[in-house]
């Protein structure tokens, strides 16, 4: 029996090539956007869970308090304090290790010299994270401090082998150290990625301010592993007031937060996670799975369609004894051959697109055969897909009566499954409508904070980390970089002017409340030629000049900040900033360091000698950019020979701010031409049933003397009806949602009318297109053939 | 093997009776070859198909090897269909799907019978019938004749008490239906196949044992034929 009713299977997907080739496509299509989504679902979800024992592993993260002891802002890192105490004082606390990512840095075996990602931690972290050593053990490659682990690809690239065991590198142009580990690549959903790591004693003997414990400098991560069964509610109301316990002055309030959560759950307010990347990683669901049953819709209403073919075969069924049981059997045995086959199709069509899905998402995804996990889900999702598309026709066939089948040899379906079809149809535009006008909305309001002004100018404008010698030697690098023609005025900064690098709150000036003290300001340490080099526009005052000796402890104010501040005239006033009495010399036009969609932060501008990392540089327009980055790279290197040279546009910097609404944008527009595409095609299936069953009528109806024109109008107009009803049904909806996203933006467009003629006009289009085909072909074929059939 | 009871069938429609079928009552015995005539609309077919248990009278009691089968479930008449009753269509029904062979396994696969048996039936049947060269073709590469060779085969296959056959003739040429009516005399008599067969036509009618004369839903006349 099972073997016949494949057979029959694979003879009436054979028969029927045109809805088969529909079904199939159709739900590939849908069954890889679905897999490929839940494969990134997968990915995401297993973010930090990498680790030796995931539902113990906690971060401590702090909650600020202001002077009434309401939280204000919740900062997912920690001071370098906090990890030794805790192994001291709680006993449940079975590992703890700071981490320091101390960004990219010079590591180099002999002339052979590569930039990559750094982290101190202390040795505990190997107790933590489960890293598979190839070489060495986890119990002593962190015991003495000049040594190093390195990760697979690193030791490869240093060494060309990963055989490197007790081999010296020489790192940051500093210091020789020993190799005393190599583990295998970390995963990219890791939030503690390095290429190579070190002990913390390291950090302690090469960074002098790092071996005092720190009550206010949150620029490290502690991670902790609990004890199991430790009662977490209970420990975080007692570590609640540790920082004030060990220092009256710190009054931010502690706790710890399951590490794989934390990814998902990262947006806090009052000290409670409230969600985060999640939301995002909802959004994906949902659509993988519209995305399917947008396909699975396709596959019912053909089934359905052509019921008025498969009941004779059901009628003959039940008169030779078989059971509704069997028959419904048979039909989903079909479905499921059908989705298998598809699901073949859709694996090609994964392995096409995982390379540019990794790219657009920053993601390493991959089909790996060998995982078991990986086939189960594959499995379930095909079998569940099968299940879904072909329940309802099996249901539905096999309820049919014989003798009506048998006897009246022009069935007509009743009223409720015209409705039901009707009903799918219109749920699969109005989801391919939604995802369209959201894709215009979220390319429009993309375009809007493009358009905006950035406030300096952001063009030939590029910099590079600050570096060895480039410390020190900065005054030379300036002159020599001037003199040679490439750059007309650069300056030295804390951070780059492109995004947001440090905050800092606890200002003062005159007037100012004790409340005044929690506003958190945004801060870019910086010395002369800061407003020059970047073309800022100033309001009031001047920009920082070697002629004011006094400009040692000035500092200049964004127009939001000077407003925040209530200072009518800001210039000359006094301000106290880190506890230091600095002048407020100028006042500059506010210019996009944050989001582009959101207001600007007040920004503190500071003059500070001691404090950079960065070199931004205005490039000489009088010459080309490949002029000018040559003979940069030339003065550089010969003033900084260890290091190689990392030059960014800073236009390039700012694009990336865009880069996770173009991922939307990018993503909602795939998917919903995917979703249009799979709609239309079920379309043109039906609309090839429909003309097929009204051959006759048709026939009739030309020799009466019905022109070509009224036939088309006869066979299209249902369907445009369908299509026009969920244009009516999804418009409210998609302006409802897509106002509720544009919300989040302090500078936005607005849902107008023209995407939504335009997209109404659009959808009706393409479904008229897609219609008509069919019609045509029915109203043009000659009458005769269609009036023999009977 | 076969009573029926004062049956009924009416449509109603706004009101309105309309009447199929009006007090048929009559008795089948095993062994019989019954043919059901009379003019268009005069209730052949429905009285067939309440016969086989398609349609349901709206009144009156209906024994089939003394079970009453209006109260029957659904489970219980396919039991029967499985066991008893074959059914032979004037537009001859075969799936279109399946192969010669194929359609004539179907019911036994339905009657859950085993390999070798079903490979043994299907074989015999397609002997019987002179088909074996055709056994792997489907039923749209076959003549109307050949067509309703399968049918019967069909019905046969599964070994029935009762062969219920609606114009079995109805769509073919004139030699091919004098087999088909050869085969049905065959069946009854070798076999002691009880036969039913709705016709129009007095010469397939001649074949049988007894005629029922239906006109407007009424048995005008129940004549059994001498031959």
């Amino acid at each position: 029996m099972f073997k016949l009713n494949f057979k029959i299977a694979l003879r009436n997907i054979w028969k029927n090539k045109t809805s088969s080739l529909i079904n199939i496509s159709g739900l590939a299509i849908g069954l890889a956007a679905c897999l490929l989504l839940l494969l990134y679902v997968a990915y995401e979800w297993n973010f930090d869970r990498q680790t030796a024992d995931p539902s113990n592993t906690y971060k401590v993260i702090v909650n600020n308090v202001d002077a009434n002891g309401k939280i204000t802002g919740t900062w997912l890192a920690s001071t370098n304090a906090i990890a030794p105490l805790f192994k001291l004082e709680y006993p449940e606390v079975q590992a703890a290790a700071r981490i320091d990512a101390a960004g990219k840095k010079l590591i180099a075996n002999g002339r052979k010299s590569l930039k990559r990602a750094a982290c101190y931690a202390d040795p505990d972290i190997l107790n933590i994270f489960e890293y598979s050593f190839t070489a060495g053990d986890a119990s002593s490659a962190m015991a003495a401090p000049n040594s190093i682990i390195l990760t697979a690809s690193t030791a490869l690239e240093l060494f060309g082998s990963t055989d490197v065991l007790n081999k010296t590198v020489h790192y940051d142009d500093q210091i020789d150290l020993k190799v005393t580990g190599v583990i295998n690549d970390l995963p990219k959903n890791t939030s503690v990625a390095f290429d190579f790591l070190m002990p913390w004693s390291l950090d302690e003997a090469l960074n002098n301010w790092i071996k005092e414990p720190s009550w206010g400098n949150f620029n490290y991560n502690t991670i902790v592993r609990m004890v199991p069964g430790t009662d977490m509610d209970k420990f975080n109301q007692g570590i609640k007031d540790f920082m004030h316990r060990h220092n009256p002055n710190a009054n931010a309030q502690l706790l710890i937060f399951p590490l794989s959560r934390l990814h998902l759950y990262d947006t806090f307010q009052n000290g409670l996670s409230i969600g985060g990347k999640i939301e995002q990683l909802r959004l994906f669901m949902g659509l993988a799975i519209g995305i399917l049953l947008i396909a699975c819709i396709n596959f019912m209403n053909m089934a359905t369609a052509k019921s008025e073919k498969r009941a004779k075969e059901v009628g003959i069924k039940k008169t030779i004894g078989a059971t509704r049981s069997s028959l419904i059997s048979q039909f989903l045995m079909e479905s499921l051959v059908l989705t298998v086959l598809s699901s073949v199709l859709a694996i090609v069509l994964i392995e096409l697109c995982i390379p540019v899905f990794n790219n657009l998402l920053d993601t390493s995804l991959n089909l790996d055969y060998s995982n078991v996990s990986i086939w189960a889900g594959l499995v379930s999702v095909v079998v569940l897909t099968g299940l879904i598309s072909g329940s309802y026709p099996a249901f539905y066939l096999s309820a049919f009566n014989p003798v009506q089948i048998l006897r009246k040899r022009t069935f007509r379906s009743g009223l409720l499954t015209i409705n039901l079809r009707q009903v799918l149809v219109v749920t699969q535009f109005c989801f391919a409508i939604v995802l369209i006008i959201a894709t215009m909305v979220i390319y429009r309001q993309i375009q809007y904070i493009k358009n905006r002004p950035v406030g300096y100018d952001i063009n030939t404008l590029v910099q590079m980390p600050q570096e060895g010698e480039l410390y020190g030697k900065f005054d030379l690098l300036k002159d020599r970089l001037v003199k040679s023609g490439a750059v007309t005025s650069l300056y030295q900064s804390s951070g780059t002017i492109a995004h947001h690098t440090s905050s800092f709150s606890n200002m003062e000036w005159e007037g100012s409340t004790e409340a005044d003290k929690s506003i958190n300001f945004s801060q870019i340490a910086t010395t002369y030629d800061f407003v020059k080099t970047n073309g800022i526009k100033l309001i009031a005052g001047r920009d920082f000049s070697e002629n004011f000796a006094s400009d040692s402890a000035a500092l200049m104010l964004n127009s939001t900040a000077a407003k925040l501040m209530n200072l009518p005239d800001p210039i000359g006033q006094q301000v106290m900033y880190h506890g230091n009495k600095f002048t407020v010399v100028g006042v500059f036009e506010d210019f996009i360091q944050d989001a582009p969609g959101t207001k600007e932060t007040p920004l503190v501008v500071a003059f500070m000698k001691g404090w950079s990392g960065v070199v931004t540089m205005r490039l000489n327009t009088a010459n080309t950019v490949a002029e000018n980055l040559a003979t940069i790279e030339k003065v550089v290197k010969d003033i900084n020979p260890a290091y190689p040279l990392e030059l960014s546009f800073v236009d390039q910097l700012y694009a990336e701010k865009l880069k996770s609404q173009e991922v939307l944008g990018t993503l909602s527009n795939m998917f919903g031409g995917l979703a249009i595409f799979i709609s239309c095609l079920g379309l043109f299936g039906l609309a090839a049933y429909s003309a097929e069953q009204r051959t006759k009528e048709i026939g009739v109806r030309k020799v009466l003397g019905a022109s070509v024109a009224s036939l088309l109008q006869l066979l299209s107009v249902s369907f445009l009806k369908m299509v026009g009803f969920a244009i009516i049904i999804s418009i409210p909806l998609a302006t409802y949602m897509m106002n509720n996203w544009l919300k989040d933006f302090d500078y936005h467009t607005n849902v107008s009318w023209v995407v939504i003629i335009a997209t109404a006009f659009g959808t009706l289009a393409i479904a008229l297109l897609t219609v008509s085909y069919q019609a045509y072909k029915a109203a043009k074929a000659n009458p005769v053939d269609a009036l023999k059939y009977e | 093997m076969i009573t029926l009871q004062n049956i009924e069938k009416y449509y109603a429609a706004k009101g309105l009776k309309s009447y199929i079928l009006r007090h048929v009552t009559t008795t089948i015995n095993q062994g019989e070859f019954v043919s059901i005539m009379g003019p268009s609309g005069a209730g052949k077919s429905t009285l067939l198909n309440i016969l086989g248990m398609l349609e349901e009278p709206t009144y009156g009691t209906y024994e089939f090897m003394g079970e009453d089968v209006t109260s029957m479930n659904e489970r219980k008449r396919i039991e029967l269909y499985r066991n008893h009753i074959g059914f032979v269509f004037q537009a001859y029904h075969l799936i279109d799907e399946m192969t010669v062979a194929e359609n004539i396994e179907a019911p036994l696969l339905y009657k859950k019978i085993g390999s070798s048996e079903r490979k043994s039936r299907v074989a015999d049947m397609l002997d019987r019938f002179n088909i074996v060269g055709k056994k792997d073709l489907f039923p749209n590469q076959l003549s109307g004749g050949q067509q309703q060779l399968v049918g019967i085969a069909r019905a046969l296959a599964a070994q029935p008490s009762i062969i219920l056959a609606d114009e079995p003739t109805g769509n073919l040429q004139s030699a091919q239906a004098l087999q088909i009516m050869d085969l049905f005399k065959k069946l009854n008599e070798e076999e002691n196949i009880t036969v039913i067969q709705v016709t129009h036509s007095e010469l397939n009618a001649s074949y049988g044992s007894r005629i029922l004369h239906l006109l407007d839903g009424v048995i005008k006349e129940d004549v059994s034929v001498l031959s």
